[in-house]
């Protein structure tokens, strides 16, 4: 992943709910503003998970010590999407309609966000094209949010 | 194989509704009237109740029992117990699954499980301020929500896309059950939507809210409360009402084993609760007269008619265009209106149209000879993907 294309840099003040970073997934946040798409991953058989849960396939270490945040691909292909045309937050009303989309990455576990870029789906039944991560820096709020484009 | 011991071992005798906009009046206040009724119609006083159970969506989510006064302390029950039980819509089967292990020991005779709520009210004081839908309900913190993923439609939509993308169904066939629920309704006077009859062009042609779902795909906002009292079955004979037999009941999670094979996008969590309850109760599907399905969108009845049988998977869609589910159909589904044109409290909704059903007190809808209702719930945390990942199945009937 390279290139100005897979970053947005946002100076609006952010009027929309705050992302949730808590105990759990801050250094997947962190990992996001440093342009890394981190996965929970197992030191032991390197099965991937999102969000951090213990490894399914085996014992774990006491507070599944035997997993760590670690860089994923940023790619997967679409699951499944839908198209928001209703605004339920007045923060949103510039944007509707958007897409927000259930993407399956190439390591497995399953994320969502909304689609940007210039190439959208177009009817919901149509997935399994494929996306990479786009990270959208708020520096003044001081977090990353991430976003999906198709890229082919 | 024969049925569970417990099996017709406890009865609901009492049930109390109050249905329609409150807005003039608190949740609490709505709560006790309507335990009030249920109390009233088991012929007993509020002083013969010695257990109460307190229905909450937000039971598992984190809020305090006590964030409101119990109704059991505004009503002046004789409660040696209240406490809080829920998790999004699965409100009425786990309150039943909880209150057996306190009749089964006699720490209780006679309980009384209600929830309540004002979601319409206070959606109207929202909307104020710029909001749709209820903006109170959803808690500030779950993963999408900074992205646009602000209701419950924002994810839920997924299952019905998901859906059309693997089996090929279509909005029309999602907008047929709609279409049945309305029918349904239309014969409930105490339906949100009685005497609005809606055809499937008045689907397609409602407002697109989170595609492919439009509005008549989603379920109503209401305010209201529904209570039902709990008793064993021998103190369940010669009160006022038949007894209401509770004859088995199941439990499925998604994030259990779905999740991972990431099938709760076109499944729900049936087997284990499928056969859990239908074992209980030593019945098949055939034995079923009507299905109160938890309907918080229109792809939920459908996975759940595939999910229990009534049809293959992957079928739903022709099956419901076909008719299946309506008045006219061979499996009757939400025959109150459901969530989605009746009212919307949790599955407290389907599970007083079960009992008014195997009482045979539902007025121009009446399955004739129901003696057998099934009731679900659905819910759970907002969290994609492991989003609303509880189902539960009870089986209610006419005979122990």
């Amino acid at each position: 992943m390279s290139g100005e294309s897979n970053v947005i840099v946002s100076n609006e003040p952010w009027k929309k709910p705050l992302p949730n970073i808590d105990k759990d997934n801050e250094e997947f946040y962190e990992g996001l503003k440093r342009h890394k798409f981190l996965v929970w991953r197992c030191k032991i058989c390197g099965a991937s998970y999102w969000p951090k849960a213990y490894c399914q396939n085996h014992p774990n270490e006491p507070f599944a010590a035997n997993m760590e945040w670690a860089e994923s691909s940023g790619r997967g292909k679409i699951f499944a999407f839908n198209r928001h045309h209703l605004a339920f937050h007045p923060a949103f009303k510039d944007e509707v309609p958007y897409v927000y989309a259930l993407i399956e990455l190439d390591e497995g576990p399953l994320v969502s966000s909304t689609l940007v870029g210039s190439r959208l789906p177009k009817d919901v039944y149509d997935v399994g094209q494929r996306v990479e991560v786009v990270y959208e820096d708020h520096p003044a709020e001081g977090f990353t949010l991430p976003r999906f484009r198709i890229v082919d | 194989m024969p049925k569970h011991a417990s099996s017709g071992q406890y009865a609901i005798i009492g049930l109390g509704v109050v249905a329609g906009p409150q807005q003039d009046r608190s949740e609490r206040m709505v709560a006790a009237e309507a335990a009030r009724l249920a109390i009233q119609d088991a012929g007993l006083t509020p002083k013969d109740i010695d257990g109460a159970i307190d229905l909450r969506r937000t039971g598992g989510g984190g809020d305090r029992a006590s964030y409101v006064d119990a109704f059991s302390r505004v009503l002046g029950l004789n409660n040696c117990f209240y406490f809080v039980v829920g998790r999004g819509g699965a409100l009425a089967g786990l309150g039943i699954a909880t209150a057996l292990s306190f009749l089964d020991r006699g720490i209780a005779n006679y309980i009384c499980i209600m929830g309540a709520v004002t979601d319409w009210s206070q959606a109207q004081e929202s909307r104020k301020a710029g909001h749709r839908g209820m903006a109170h309900s959803e808690k500030a913190g779950y993963w999408g929500k900074a992205l646009g993923d602000l209701r419950a439609v924002s994810h839920h939509s997924w299952m019905a896309a998901r859906h059309m993308a693997v089996y090929g169904t279509t909005s029309r066939q999602l907008g047929a059950i709609s279409v049945a629920q309305r029918s349904w309704a239309c014969k409930n006077p105490e339906a949100k939507m009685y005497g609005r009859p809606m055809t499937i062009e008045d689907h397609q042609n409602s407002p697109l809210i989170a595609e492919p779902y439009h509005l008549l795909d989603i379920s109503l906002v209401s305010d209201g409360g529904i209570a039902f009292i709990l008793t064993t079955a021998d103190r369940a004979r010669n009160r006022p009402k038949p007894p209401v037999y509770v004859l088995g009941q199941g439990f499925g999670e998604v994030s259990a084993d779905l999740w991972w094979e990431k099938k709760n996008f076109t499944h729900m969590a049936v087997p284990r609760a499928k056969a859990q309850a239908f074992g209980q109760a030593a019945l098949d599907l055939k034995d079923v007269n009507c299905v109160q399905f938890y309907d918080c969108f229109t792809a939920e009845v459908l996975f759940q008619l595939e999910d229990y049988g009534f049809c293959k998977k992957g079928e739903g869609g022709a099956f419901v265009e076909s008719g299946a589910i309506g008045p006219s159909g061979s499996v009757p589904v939400n025959t109150s209106g459901g969530l989605l044109s009746c009212y919307h409290l949790g599955d407290l909704t389907g599970m007083a149209e079960a009992i008014r059903q195997v009482r045979g007190e539902a007025g121009e809808r009446q399955i004739k000879d129901c003696n057998v209702a099934m009731t679900t719930g659905h819910g759970g945390e907002l969290i994609s993907p492991g989003m609303c990942s509880i189902h539960t199945c009870t089986l209610l009937g006419r005979n122990p």
